[in-house]
């Protein structure tokens, strides 16, 4: 599933514009992202993730790895989302990504595909953040309203 | 949910006495048992307050106020005595941290949850003592903090560097603080002073998920963020001088190191998982419960007793890691004074653990029984003479250890006989937030956060800056309150007052 060095285009160098805020919560912390489809709105609550654990100013693009995530609904395709995502994060590569872009992104079957761009967590270049401890169903939100264009995700993180 | 506003809601609600109030049925639906929490006036507004705001129109918070989840454990299958709310108390994931619930193990329906446990599963504290006086620490204080720095690993991201393979790491998780002394990591005493005596024996590796331990691995024996520390404190009073000799803390001034840490990324992985597999059997063994948060799954069935085996790994994960930073800060204030920790007489007075399902046995009306009883930001707290704590304790009690927040005190308590009938046990844990921590950032200030620590004379090392405002005493409730609501409401019995000298944090 590795796809090291080498390879990279110059698109893969683009970065997205931000569109995800952390939101109040007593002991945790809740993200709310948004986008102009709802698969954008999962990668950008993904990389609002990444944002809490450490500053993404401070990441550069040196790898790739693929992941894949799959669900029984939308609201378990979310969370699996993420957790897949803290897991790349907490083993080998120990990735933190700058950057998102799902691939496949199957509402039906509720399968996502995503590719993430990043590097290794090195204390030192990195800042440290918040450690995410685990991924939540509570007042988890899917906003998914194509006639207003309305694409928002709300998950809390347990930290 | 019934829908009420708040003074429909406070007449479910009695103050019983000026540290108890009592929460009757009704409160939530399908209450088996009635719930209680112990407060005084400040924490009894903050606990109002809580559930005030909960009540207005339009909240679309995550979590119910404390309360409410205390009353809704108390709707769970197979609860005995009451759910108990400590001062603590502060909405969670379903169970409220700082509540206490027991279950009947001979009552074929009860449950097992580990939404009452936490996804830090065996999160806890440990005391170490030390023969030095804080004038011997004083001038070399910055040098010791940044050598305690350096020795543990600590923050988002950082590994461990006890030397750990995969088969190890099997045999860890079987054998507890076992394994941690066959490698020479802690003394044989150490064992003693310590929940369980370090090792939980239904551990079973084997159900637990590869997932986990590919997380935990690399993660053995590091610090972790958010809330967790290890403190230099000194003793700052002394309540019971009798309780207080026995732990070998003879006099104010002298140094301890207090190490606050959990199962690390093993543990959040073990509750995820078992989390997913008791949704199934809920559905399947039809349980209903009140919030789909209190997740959980019968003790006798498959899911509850795979869900106990691969908490007690955890648990023995989280004792492995303490005693691998035991031994860190051993060589670091070794190193530091040039003197053999056994000289610097470096012994663990207690080790407990704050968040975990123990089987136990209890008196329920007047008849013994063994129950299950979930501690979720909660301690134990056995009296004197109970079996199953250490020798050295029977004439005073359990020590209880309880961490302050960053720049405040800590406290030793021990148990009573008075908590043993009325909360199975279990005191206070901590302090308990009080501000979100986006509100702490917004409204505190990092340079003075850090000025005020300075004045107080305590050093600081911490990995992340923005943990500075989140972790600032002023986020949370004030520990003397909690602590002193135990001690008045006779559910622990105040020993000792600890005052920071040092901090290191994540």
């Amino acid at each position: 599933m590795d796809e090291e060095m080498g390879g990279f285009t110059h698109d893969d160098f683009i970065l997205p514009p931000v569109k995800y805020e952390y939101l109040d919560h007593t002991a945790d912390v809740q993200l709310h992202a948004w986008g102009d489809s709802l698969k954008e709105a999962f990668e950008q609550c993904g990389m609002a993730m990444f944002g809490y654990m450490t500053d993404l100013a401070y990441v550069q693009i040196k790898e790739v790895h693929t992941i894949e995530a799959n669900a029984d609904d939308m609201m378990g395709l979310l969370y699996h989302f993420l957790d897949e995502l803290l897991y790349l994060f907490s083993v080998e590569p120990f990735l933190i990504c700058k950057k998102l872009v799902i691939t496949e992104f199957n509402t039906e079957e509720f399968r996502i595909v995503c590719k993430c761009y990043g590097e290794e967590f090195q204390i030192g270049k990195h800042p440290q953040g918040s450690e995410v401890k685990a991924i939540t169903y509570s007042a988890m939100q899917i906003i998914d309203e194509p006639k207003d264009n309305r694409f928002e995700v709300f998950v809390i993180i347990d930290i | 949910m019934v829908v009420r506003n708040y003074n429909e809601e406070l007449k479910y609600l009695e103050k019983i006495n000026p540290y108890c109030w009592r929460i009757k049925k009704g409160f939530q639906p399908n209450m088996n048992v009635e719930g209680v929490f112990y407060v005084n006036n400040t924490l009894e507004k903050l606990m109002l307050d809580e559930l005030r705001n909960s009540c207005r129109p339009g909240m679309t918070g995550g979590f119910l106020p404390g309360v409410k989840q205390i009353a809704n454990v108390a709707a769970l299958p197979g609860i005995v005595g009451r759910s108990v709310g400590l001062p603590d108390v502060h909405s969670g994931y379903g169970f409220a941290i700082g509540n206490m619930a027991a279950f009947d193990m001979s009552n074929p329906k009860s449950i097992v949850s580990p939404g009452g446990v936490g996804f830090d599963i065996n999160c806890g504290v440990r005391l170490l003592r030390t023969n030095l006086h804080e004038k011997d620490v004083q001038p070399i204080k910055e040098q010791l903090a940044q050598s305690l720095f350096d020795h543990i690993p600590v923050g988002v991201g950082s590994k461990g560097i006890i030397p750990m393979n995969a088969r190890d790491m099997e045999e860890a998780l079987e054998m507890g603080m076992d394994w941690s002394l066959r490698e020479g990591y802690v003394w044989a005493e150490d064992k003693e002073h310590c929940e369980e005596y370090g090792r939980m024996l239904n551990a079973d590796p084997s159900k637990v998920s590869l997932r986990a331990k590919k997380r935990g691995l690399p993660q053995l024996g590091t610090l972790g963020a958010g809330n967790h520390y290890a403190e230099i404190q000194v003793v700052d009073e002394i309540y019971d001088k009798y309780a207080a000799s026995k732990m070998g803390l003879e006099r104010t001034g002298q140094v301890v190191v207090m190490i606050h840490s959990g199962s690390r990324g093993f543990g959040h992985q073990v509750a995820t998982d078992a989390l997913v597999q008791m949704e199934k059997a809920m559905k399947r063994d039809q349980i209903e419960v009140n919030d789909r948060q209190l997740a959980c799954a019968r003790i006798n069935s498959v899911e509850g007793q795979d869900y106990l085996k691969a908490m007690a790994a955890a648990a023995n994960f989280a004792w492995v890691n303490r005693s691998s930073m035991t031994f860190l800060t051993r060589q670091a204030f070794a190193k530091q004074f040039k003197m053999a920790p056994d000289d610097l007489d470096m012994h663990v007075i207690y080790d407990v653990s704050h968040n975990i399902a123990k089987i136990e046995e209890h008196v329920v009306d007047g008849k013994v029984k063994t129950l299950l009883v979930h501690r979720k930001g909660s301690t134990r707290a056995f009296p004197p003479h109970h079996p199953l704590i250490p020798v050295d304790y029977q004439l005073t009690g359990q020590p209880v250890l309880i961490g302050g927040s960053m720049g405040t005190c800590s406290y030793v308590l021990t148990g009573t006989h008075q908590g043993m009938t009325e909360t199975f046990g279990t005191t206070c844990h901590g302090a308990g937030r009080a501000l979100s921590r986006a509100k702490s950032r917004r409204n505190l200030d990092y340079k003075d956060v850090l000025t005020k620590l300075e004045n107080m004379g305590i050093s600081i090392r911490v990995a992340s800056p923005k943990l500075v405002m989140e972790e600032a005493p002023e986020s949370y409730k004030n520990v003397t309150d909690v602590v002193n609501t135990c001690h008045a409401a006779g559910i622990s019995k105040k020993t000792v007052k600890l005052r920071p000298i040092a901090v290191i944090k994540g």
